[in-house]
């Protein structure tokens, strides 16, 4: 049984078992690749990619993507557009970069012990993974996940694996943010 | 007296110029979904800004309850680079010219 995120003296440390880490693991796999699919029309110019400008210029069809790399304006396709040319390959490098290293992390033995760099991949890598799963299970708006709740209280077991593994890792990230957030409380306001 | 009937005009421009250059165009906004923590919203605004804790919090409400708000304010170049790093963090970041 997990124990989450607490703030010690010599990291930010959680417990797994073996089944947990697998899945965590699993899962940052998982949208690894739905960020490493190319959806951008054409060939990749080597030299454009080089300074981090892409082909890709429409919002992505899979919804669950398009919620990782959402437009920039919402009235103005053609700025947004723009905007994508010149912000989604780096988007997506920096998200690929953050669930890999949340996943490295977790082959090592023992309890997991995260320096604040890569608690904060495990924060941002935690969102993007709920992300991608509230977007597959249908919950968009704050109504939703009660009507999930009761489906999986029904017999759906497909929404009732999803929704327990969401709430898993909410709970998860809720513990890591507030290990994050201790050492700020010590700073002066201003 | 026709010097004095134009005096207040002449002193109206300058300061509509200057009221422009003090308040930029564009503007960052997160709109709100059901995914974001309320607690990793407002660590974001605190990490990446630097706001202190009670305006983060302020700003994560707005988001929460009105639907949005309004998290930065600047060139457009600047309203990009804030854009591209909240959607980094996974929230909901657009911009638009502030009107």
């Amino acid at each position: 049984m997990a124990r989450g995120f607490q703030r010690g003296r010599r990291g930010i440390r959680a417990k797994f078992d073996a089944h947990e880490k697998s899945l965590l693991a699993h899962l940052f796999v998982e949208v690894y690749e739905l960020l490493d699919a190319h959806d951008g029309p054409g060939e990749q110019d080597p030299l454009a990619v080089m300074v981090g400008i892409g082909t890709a210029v429409d919002t992505p069809a899979d919804p669950a993507l398009a919620r990782l790399l959402p437009d920039g304006h919402r009235d103005d396709p053609q700025a947004s557009a723009d905007f994508r040319r010149y912000t989604e390959l780096g988007l997506r490098d920096r998200k690929r970069a953050g669930l890999e290293a949340a996943r490295v992390s977790l082959g090592r033995e023992g309890a997991l012990v995260l320096d604040d760099d890569e608690a904060r991949a495990w924060a941002v890598a935690l969102t993007d993974v709920r992300l991608v799963l509230a977007e597959r299970m249908g919950l968009r708006t704050e109504q939703d996940h009660d009507r999930l709740l009761e489906q999986a209280e029904g017999d759906d077991e497909g929404v009732s694996v999803m929704l327990s593994l969401y709430d898993f890792l909410t709970w998860l990230q809720e513990t890591l943010v507030a290990a994050l957030v201790a050492p700020l409380r010590d700073l002066p306001e201003d | 007296m026709d010097a004095v009937v134009t005096s207040p005009v002449e002193l109206d421009e300058p300061r509509s110029g200057l009221d422009q250059a003090l308040t930029p165009p564009w503007v960052t906004l997160v709109w709100n979904d059901p995914v974001n923590l309320m607690s990793y919203v407002s660590y974001v605004f605190r990490s990446y800004f630097g706001y202190p804790e009670a305006k983060a919090d302020k700003l994560m409400l707005d988001v929460h309850e009105k639907g949005r708000a309004a998290v930065s304010h600047g060139s457009r170049e600047e309203m990009e680079r804030d854009v591209e790093a909240l959607q980094g963090y996974g929230l909901w970041a657009t911009m638009r010219k502030d009107d």
